[in-house]
């Protein structure tokens, strides 16, 4: 395998962005067209993640040829490799329900093109090894999912859309000055070389340059925007409420991961000797954030919004696994990240699902109550999902959930353990709720569900991986492990990024 | 020249987070242009912009540094189509509550 392959999970969606355009006054031949790109891109980044793994060493391009301080580097390491195939899994998912959802969103011309830059988006935060051109990526995001958000059948829609983007483009516009000043301190932005200088200096104990705390505080508050960690949590419920299912699914579960894989990058590559420090605030707003959003999802009405707060939950163990550290404790944390994104965006989907069988499109509880009792089916998938979700067995949610928490055991942090487990029993609570208010509740005096809707297919996969890797999970962990140990390892890293040093 | 930027960058930094924190959507979406600027400015601030030399060149003589050039000019267009994109949906969401008081923008809340 050539090096330059190392950028083709960015450059396909990108070029098939550019043509989905072009394509745009034969909507049959455009969906066809960016279903038929996800398909390659997906098997691509399969490709690389056979290859990483079988090679042992990551794959590294340098753009346009010029080495590594001086020009941008795309880096496929063990860890990049399993998050492109996760996130260009669930996109390809979300592409498949958006083809057949009946959104409005669907009837504008450029859902699926910016469907396709989100994905190239997602893809190069994962590969970049830039801290700039992580920036540029970011916006790439921030910007595509604000506009899908807006093509909104809600109301509300635009709203939502402008409320987000103010946020994320404050977020982005502080990694700009984070990049400012790194710059200024060390006089590179290339994450290899950046890593080697900051732990020169660190060892040699002097005083760090003066704008580097700074910089770093800046990469941390960014991050915990994206990831929508505790305190900044605030624009998610609403935002993800109001974006269409295909949407809503997507930002749930991958979009929020950028956050959380830019915390194992700072702790592991970047600012390696600053680790135990940074690792502290992680498992503090980790903690807050299980307990908080398991009782703000309790007191929801709202199903999307439910799943919403969840997410702040999810990411909270996400954060404890990294703040835990070690390689059990990154290792819990990978297999969290894509066993999360597994059943985030298959719970999202059956809401949308139900909110589309509905008569007024809302997935609100009041709107669906006892809508359950004509959708047998996806009953059965959304009680598979809940279960998967609160970590039972024998599904994956329970794999990742115990991984957390033997790494918690491995850090002997009995008293974050303890909170968390109790908090962790919420997820039980409020699904099951929820599941017993569409299904089980009999539904009022003129209550029935409409005859089109949403497909089934896409929501089914994903309950279908989850119990795959609940029931096979040994694949996933061992590449997780692997991965970790990878990354516990940056000098491997740099070396393939930066031969001469 | 060092401490009118400095000075420049602090009162741009200033004016965009008062901004920013009003009530009126409008005046706040401008403070985010104004933060945005700053950091153009800051950008500007940290390369050697006013030296003859190349960085690269192994000569004497006052440095000059071009990649945080680069870096704003990049930042510059990004910023620029965000900022279109942000007033646009700022439009349509005035249109519709016919204020820009945020306190009065509050149907997503439940």
């Amino acid at each position: 395998m050539n090096s330059q392959d190392a950028i083709l999970p960015i450059a396909i969606p990108l070029a098939g962005a550019g043509v989905a355009m072009l394509l745009r006054g034969w909507p049959k031949a455009q969906r066809l067209w960016t279903f038929g790109i996800l398909m390659a891109s997906l098997a691509m980044c399969a490709n690389l993640l056979n290859h990483v793994f079988s090679s042992g060493k990551p794959l590294v391009f340098q753009l346009g040829g010029w080495a590594a301080p001086f020009g941008i580097s795309i880096v496929v390491d063990a860890l990049s490799a399993i998050m492109i195939v996760m996130v260009q899994f669930v996109m390809l998912m979300g592409c498949i329900y958006a083809l057949d959802a009946k959104d409005i969103a669907k009837r504008y011309s450029v859902f699926m093109p910016l469907f396709l830059t989100l994905t190239v988006g997602l893809t190069g935060v994962m590969l970049t090894g830039d801290t700039f051109n992580l920036f540029v990526f970011m916006e790439l995001i921030v910007i595509s999912a604000a506009a899908l958000t807006a093509m909104s059948d809600d109301r509300s829609g635009t709203e939502a859309a402008f409320k987000y983007f103010y946020i994320s483009q404050l977020a982005t516009i502080f990694l700009l000055l984070a990049n400012g000043l790194i710059y200024m301190s060390y006089g590179t932005l290339n994450m290899a070389d950046l890593a080697i200088r900051i732990k020169t200096d660190a060892l040699a104990g002097g005083p760090m340059p003066p704008m580097f705390t700074l910089a770093m505080v800046c990469f941390f508050a960014t991050f915990m925007i994206k990831c929508a960690a505790f305190p900044f949590h605030f624009w998610q419920p609403d935002f993800h409420a109001a974006a269409p299912t295909a949407v809503s699914a997507m930002l749930s579960s991958v979009v929020v991961k950028s956050g959380v894989y830019g915390f194992i990058r700072m702790t592991t590559l970047l600012f390696e000797p600053f680790a135990p420090q940074l690792q502290q605030v992680l498992m503090l707003i980790g903690a807050i954030g299980v307990i908080y959003g398991g009782f703000s999802a309790f007191g929801t009405h709202h199903a999307k919004r439910m799943f919403a707060y969840s997410t702040l939950a999810q990411i909270g163990f996400m954060l404890m696994g990294i703040g835990w550290g070690g390689t059990l404790g990154i290792a819990a944390a990978i297999v969290f990240m894509v066993n999360h994104a597994l059943i985030k965006s298959a719970m999202l989907m059956l809401s949308g699902y139900l909110a589309s069988k509905a008569q007024i499109k809302s997935a609100s509880f009041e709107n669906i109550k006892g809508l359950g009792k004509y959708l047998p089916q996806s009953g059965v998938l959304f009680f598979i999902g809940s279960m998967a979700l609160a970590g039972l067995p024998p599904l994956n949610g329970f794999v990742s959930k115990m991984m957390v928490f033997r790494a918690g055991i491995e850090a002997e942090q009995w008293a974050w353990l303890a909170a968390i487990g109790l908090a962790s029993l919420l997820t039980l609570i409020y699904t099951m709720r929820a599941f017993q208010w569409v299904w089980f509740v009999p539904p009022a005096a003129g209550v029935k569900a409409k005859k089109d809707g949403d497909s089934l297919f896409a929501p089914t996969m994903l309950i279908l991986a989850c119990v795959v890797l609940g029931i096979w999970g040994e694949s996933l962990v061992s590449i997780a492990m692997q991965a970790s140990e990878w990354v516990q390892q940056p000098a491997a890293y740099i070396a393939a990024v930066n031969p001469a040093k | 020249m060092d401490i009118i930027i400095s000075f420049a960058i602090a009162v741009l930094f200033a004016t965009g987070i008062y901004q920013l924190l009003r009530r009126n959507v409008v005046r706040s979406a401008l403070g985010l242009v104004i933060i945005s600027n700053a950091i153009n400015l800051f950008l500007l601030a940290i390369g050697a912009y006013d030296g003859t030399v190349q960085s690269y060149a192994k000569a004497i003589g006052v440095r000059s540094d071009a990649l945080p050039l680069a870096l704003i000019l990049t930042a510059i267009v990004i910023s620029m189509g965000g900022f279109a994109f942000t007033f646009a949906m700022l439009y349509i969401v005035m249109r519709r509550y016919k204020t820009a008081d945020i306190d009065a923008i509050t149907e997503l809340k439940n």
